[in-house]
C-alpha cells in the first residue's frame, strides 16, 4: 500500500472494501488480522485528513495576492 | 467676430483667422476627448505618425494618430474596419484642415464578430486537441480552494454562504478580480497565474499552507459581452495551463463559453461549482464513525467464530468413536496435539497484537465521539440508553461526557413521531 500516492478518496473506498470483506466474514485468522490492521492504518489515515482539511477563508485583492505569492522571489 | 470689428480694423489675415479657430476648437469642450464611431478609410504612415479618415453614410473627418502618443493599436484595424477613437479637434493654420488627434482607438467588436473570433478559437483548439484531453477528477477532500471572481460580487457571496452551509472551516483563497470590461481579461490571467504559484509546494510551504489542489474560475450572469472574457483566449489558455484540477463556473445554466470547454469540468453555476467541489462535513464525518464502528464490530464478530470452531474441532478430536481404530485415533489424537497447540499459540500471538490495537481504538473513538459534544446515557446497571421509548417519568440516569460523569432525572419523554 503506497501511502504518499493514495488519495483520500482511495483510502476510503479500500477501507469500505475491506469493512464489507471482514463482514462478509470466512476469512481465516491471519488474514482477518491483517485485513483488521491495515483498516486501523487506513482509519487513522482518514482522520488525519480530515484534520488536515481544517482552515480558513482569506479574500485577496489581485496585487494582494501577487505580493503574497512573489514575496522574495 | 462682430460685423463692427471687422469693418474697424479692415480684412483679418487668413493665418490669424485659422488661428482663431483652432483656439476656439482647441478650448470648446465640445470638440475636445470625443468618442466617435465610424468607418476606417485611407489608412496610411508617413514618419511614423499614422493618418486616416473616419466615414459614415453621412460625413467624413480626417485623423491623425501622432507617432509621439505610442498608442497600442490593434492589428485587425484596416481599411473597412468599424472603430470607436477617443480623437480631439485641432487645425493646424499652415494648411487649414480640421483634423482629429487620436488618443485612442479600438475596433467595434459587434456580437457576429465576436462569435466569429470565439468560433475560430475552437476551431484552434480543437485542431491542438485540447478539447479531447482527459478531465481531471476533483479531490473528494480539497485541501485548499482557489477562487477567481468579482471581488465583492454577488456570485462570491453565493459561494461564500454555500462554503459555510457545507464545509464552514474549508481552506480558501478568493483572489477578487474583474471579470468584465476591457481589464477583465488580463486580470483573470494575472488571478489564474497566481493561483499556478500557490498551487506549488514550495509557495504553499513558505505561506504556511497546503499547495491549492483545486480552482474555481468564474462569475455570476450577464449579457453575452460581460461574459465574454471567458472567451478569449489568453483567459482560456491560463485555465489550460493550471497544475491542478479547475472549474469554469460562467454565467448562468444556458451561458456555454469556450472557457467551459477546456475546464476540467463545467459548473452550471458558480454555487454549483461549489456543490460539486466542497463535501458535506457532516456526511463525511458520519461515515468515517460508522467504519469505524463497522470494522471493530465485524472483527470482533470473526474472532468469536474461530474460537468456537476451534472448541468444537478439539471436542470431536477428543470424543472420536471406534474400537479397533486405536492407530487411526491415535494419529488424528496426536494431530489434534498438534492443531491445538499451534493454533492455540497463533491465536495467543494474534490476540495479543489485537488486544493493543483494540485498545489504541478504544481508548480513542468513543472518547472522540463524546468530545464533539454527544454524549452517552446510560441506566442504573450500566446499560446504554438510545431510545426514549426505554426511559421512564422519575429514572435516573448516568451521562457520560468525555471528561466525567452526571447523574439526571428524566422529567419529560417526547418520543418523536414516526415519520409519514
Amino acid at each position: 500500500m503506497s501511502e504518499e500516492q493514495q488519495t483520500y478518496d482511495e483510502a476510503v473506498q479500500r477501507l469500505e472494501a475491506i469493512v464489507t470483506q471482514l463482514e462478509r466474514g470466512g476469512k481465516n485468522l491471519d488474514e482477518t488480522l491483517a485485513m483488521f490492521e491495515e483498516g486501523t492504518t487506513l482509519l487513522k489515515r482518514c482522520q488525519q485528513e480530515l484534520a488536515e482539511a481544517e482552515g480558513r477563508l482569506a479574500e485577496l485583492r489581485l496585487d494582494e495576492a501577487e505580493a503574497l505569492v512573489k514575496d522574495d522571489e | 467676430m462682430s460685423a463692427g470689428h471687422g469693418t474697424t480694423t479692415g480684412p483679418l489675415p487668413v493665418g490669424q483667422f485659422a488661428q482663431l479657430i483652432q483656439h476656439t476648437v482647441k478650448n470648446d469642450p465640445m470638440f475636445q476627448h470625443q468618442a466617435l464611431a465610424g468607418e476606417v478609410s485611407q489608412w496610411s504612415v508617413h514618419n511614423g505618425n499614422i493618418y486616416f479618415t473616419l466615414r459614415d453614410d453621412v460625413g467624413q473627418m480626417s485623423c491623425v494618430i501622432w507617432r509621439s502618443a505610442r498608442l497600442n493599436i490593434d492589428p485587425a484595424i484596416k481599411v473597412g474596419s468599424e472603430v470607436i477613437i477617443i480623437g480631439s479637434l485641432d487645425l493646424w493654420p499652415k494648411r487649414g484642415n480640421l483634423q482629429l488627434v487620436v488618443s485612442k482607438i479600438q475596433p467595434v467588436q459587434t456580437l457576429g464578430a465576436l462569435e466569429e473570433t470565439k468560433r475560430q478559437l475552437i476551431e484552434t483548439l480543437r485542431d491542438e486537441g485540447a478539447l479531447e484531453m482527459p478531465s481531471r477528477p476533483l479531490p473528494s477532500l480539497p485541501k485548499h480552494i482557489a477562487i477567481v471572481t468579482g471581488a465583492g460580487s454577488a456570485a462570491l457571496s453565493d459561494m461564500k454562504r454555500l462554503i459555510e452551509n457545507r464545509w464552514p472551516s474549508m481552506r480558501t483563497t478568493v483572489i477578487g478580480v474583474l471579470v468584465q470590461g476591457e481589464h477583465a481579461p488580463r486580470e483573470l490571467v494575472r488571478g489564474l497565474a497566481i493561483t499556478r504559484d500557490l498551487a506549488r509546494p514550495e509557495v504553499a510551504q513558505r505561506l504556511g499552507l497546503p499547495p491549492v489542489d483545486a480552482v474555481i474560475v468564474g462569475r455570476g450572469g450577464g449579457s453575452p459581452e460581460d461574459l465574454w472574457a471567458f472567451n478569449l483566449e489568453p483567459v482560456v489558455r491560463a485555465i489550460m495551463a493550471s497544475p491542478v484540477p479547475i472549474i469554469s463556473a460562467v454565467g448562468h445554466e444556458q451561458d456555454h463559453l469556450v472557457s467551459d470547454l477546456v475546464a476540467d469540468v463545467r459548473a452550471s453555476t458558480p454555487s454549483n461549482a461549489i456543490e460539486r467541489l466542497v463535501p458535506d462535513r457532516h456526511g463525511v464525518l458520519m461515515l468515517m464513525d460508522d467504519l469505524d464502528q463497522r470494522l471493530d464490530a465485524s472483527v470482533q464478530r470473526r474472532l468469536q467464530e474461530l474460537r468456537q470452531q476451534l472448541a468444537l474441532l478439539t471436542s470431536q478430536l477428543k470424543h472420536a468413536p471406534g474400537k479397533g481404530v486405536y492407530r487411526a485415533k491415535d494419529v488424528l489424537n496426536a494431530l489434534g496435539g498438534r492443531l491445538t497447540r499451534s493454533v492455540d499459540a497463533g491465536l495467543a500471538r494474534q490476540q495479543q497484537r489485537l488486544a493493543t490495537l483494540q485498545a489504541t481504538l478504544q481508548a480513542a473513538h468513543p472518547k472522540r465521539v463524546l468530545e464533539r459534544g454527544y454524549t452517552m446515557i446510560q441506566d442504573d446497571k450500566g446499560r446504554v440508553l438510545t431510545a426514549a421509548a426505554s426511559l421512564q417519568q422519575g429514572q435516573t440516569v448516568n451521562l457520560q461526557f468525555a471528561d466525567g460523569r452526571a447523574a439526571a432525572d428524566i422529567h419529560t419523554i417526547e418520543p418523536e413521531e414516526d415519520q409519514p
